[in-house]
């Protein structure tokens, strides 16, 4: 690891809502939360349910405006007070959200493409790229598929590398495997790990299982309950590349699970 | 095998319409039920005359005309109301007022307004079409799904590509079930409008047959207009299945707004 300048920081972070009728806040779902990460680092975030894991991720995806706080991509403040917010920091972070959120009127390959025809990107060699992650994780052959046409765990393949064809430095991922087997969920763990060791981005990945949390991250951070903030910020230091079939095994497994178990509650 | 045996099924069912309708005839007499086979003659005499082609073009001219002219602002409506809430929330009681009126009543209106030539007739077709497909595009464009909307924003996209590549294909199937609904009823208004007052069109033929005391050609009018609902519906239908491709089988058919007549 180089000492470089973190390329997120979170400080103070803090969010509260609006009552329907605008008149009145609700009590704080996150208040002081404050964290940086690294270039190239994958952090793994877990937490209760309720803990306001989905509104942190919007927040830090300007698809949602702080109460407080300020959130600094590579030193900057990402938006001036009162400003506008501009979602996905110009295509500078990536989202893969809890559900595939593919369109299901596109074929596999339109939707992989779909975020470089966005930003009028949309060449050769992007082209060349798609085919590259299709074969990458299995989808090739597949291309001409509609995604009802295809299993759970192949949609959430084409929404990650969806995600991944416009090389956004930062992968924001709310729970992908949440809702698949655990057979799949091993395997999307396997691709999404050789995925990044080969490009090295950085990934913040909520989820709410413990051993994925360990298994995945270089660091995992535990929320509190709400008024949500750090409680806990852990180095996993079980070497790479990892084999995630016996990673249970490891000597180092057992007591950090047991430590951010303790810190779930 | 399926599919074969639901067309044998369906053939039954026309052997045993025809021999119902030739029992009345037979039960009421000739004259007040013609029997089938004078009734497809007397259609085979019309087509073969060319005065099929003439009334039948008149009543689908206006059909198509009034598809059109209620049909386009019907589907395109929603989609400028979505961005103005404001003017969506005024105008709310008074379409679904007008979605509410009988359009038929209003065709006397028409006929004064716009004389008893195609315009009348085309003004009744384009206002049923237009509230069916208003109302049926609005369910489709409150129905989208907002996390491809943000997925989409969060990739990039402009609010233009927004609207063209997220929000108008999920609202296409609803348009649809708001075209499909609406063809049968912009030939039917297209019909009465023509019973009403008219010297041309199915309708007409429909209303001449009666006044001569002539069954026969009532029940071959009657017998184009079905004739010809059923083609434009297969035509409907098919452009949907095309463009429709990726939904899954069993979401095609869903239920649509209706009535209005």
């Amino acid at each position: 690891m180089t000492a470089s300048a973190p390329l997120l920081e979170i400080d103070d972070l803090g969010k509260r809502f609006a009552s329907r009728d605008g008149r009145s806040m609700s009590p704080w779902v996150i208040q002081n939360l404050s964290f940086s990460v690294s270039d190239g680092e994958f952090v793994t975030i877990i937490g209760p349910s309720g803990a306001g894991k989905s509104t942190l991720l919007n927040m830090l995806a300007q698809t949602d405006a702080p109460s407080e706080g300020i959130i600094r991509f590579r030193g900057k403040p990402v938006r001036e007070p009162g400003a506008k917010l501009s979602p996905g920091l110009d295509c500078q972070i990536g989202y893969v959200f809890q559900d595939d959120t593919l369109l299901p009127w596109r074929t596999t390959i339109d939707n992989v493409l779909f975020p470089l025809e966005a930003q009028g990107r949309l060449d050769d060699a992007a082209r060349a790229r798609a085919n590259d992650l299709m074969k990458a994780v299995g989808l090739n052959g597949f291309e001409r598929y509609y995604p009802h046409e295809l299993s759970g765990g192949m949609r959430k393949r084409a929404a990650l590398i969806r995600t991944l064809v416009y090389d956004p430095p930062i992968i924001l991922m709310d729970e992908p495997f949440g809702a698949l087997d655990a057979q799949t969920r091993v395997q999307l763990q396997e691709d999404l790990l050789r995925l990044w060791e080969a490009g090295r981005k950085t990934i913040l990945f909520i989820t709410h299982d413990i051993a994925e949390a360990i298994a995945l991250g270089d660091r995992t951070l535990v929320l509190s309950r709400a008024p949500t903030h750090i409680i806990g910020d852990h180095r996993i230091d079980i070497p790479r590349p990892r084999n995630l079939r016996d990673i249970y095994a490891m000597p180092q497994f057992a007591g950090l699970y047991e430590t951010i178990r303790a810190q779930v509650q | 095998m399926h599919k074969a045996r639901t067309v044998f099924d369906r053939v039954l069912v026309v052997v045993g319409v025809i021999a119902l309708w030739q029992l009345a005839s037979f039960s009421a007499g000739a004259y007040w039920v013609p029997a089938p086979w004078p009734v497809v003659q007397a259609l085979w005499a019309m087509a073969m005359s060319g005065e099929l082609a003439r009334h039948a073009s008149y009543t689908f001219q206006a059909a198509a005309w009034g598809f059109l002219i209620g049909g386009l602002p019907g589907a395109v409506l929603p989609f400028i109301l979505r961005r103005m809430p404001r003017l969506s929330a005024i105008l709310d009681p008074y379409l679904v007022g007008g979605y509410g009126i009988p359009k038929l009543a209003l065709a006397p209106l028409f006929i004064l307004w716009f004389g008893i030539g195609l315009e009348s007739k085309i003004a009744v077709v384009a206002s049923v079409v237009f509230f069916l497909v208003f109302f049926n595009t609005t369910a489709g464009v409150r129905a989208i799904d907002a996390k491809l909307v943000q997925m989409a924003r969060l990739v990039g996209a402009s609010e233009w590509l927004i609207a063209r590549r997220v929000i108008w294909p999920s609202a296409v199937p609803f348009i649809f079930a708001g075209l499909r609904v609406s063809t049968p009823y912009a030939i039917g208004g297209a019909v009465i409008a023509e019973l009403i007052s008219s010297n041309r069109g199915l309708g007409y033929l429909v209303q001449l047959g009666a006044m001569n005391f002539k069954t026969v050609e009532v029940f071959a009018a009657i017998l184009a207009i079905t004739l010809i609902v059923i083609g434009a519906n297969a035509l409907v239908n098919g452009i949907e299945r095309r463009l429709l491709r990726w939904r899954p089988a069993h979401a095609l058919n869903k239920d649509a707004a209706s009535g209005g007549m």
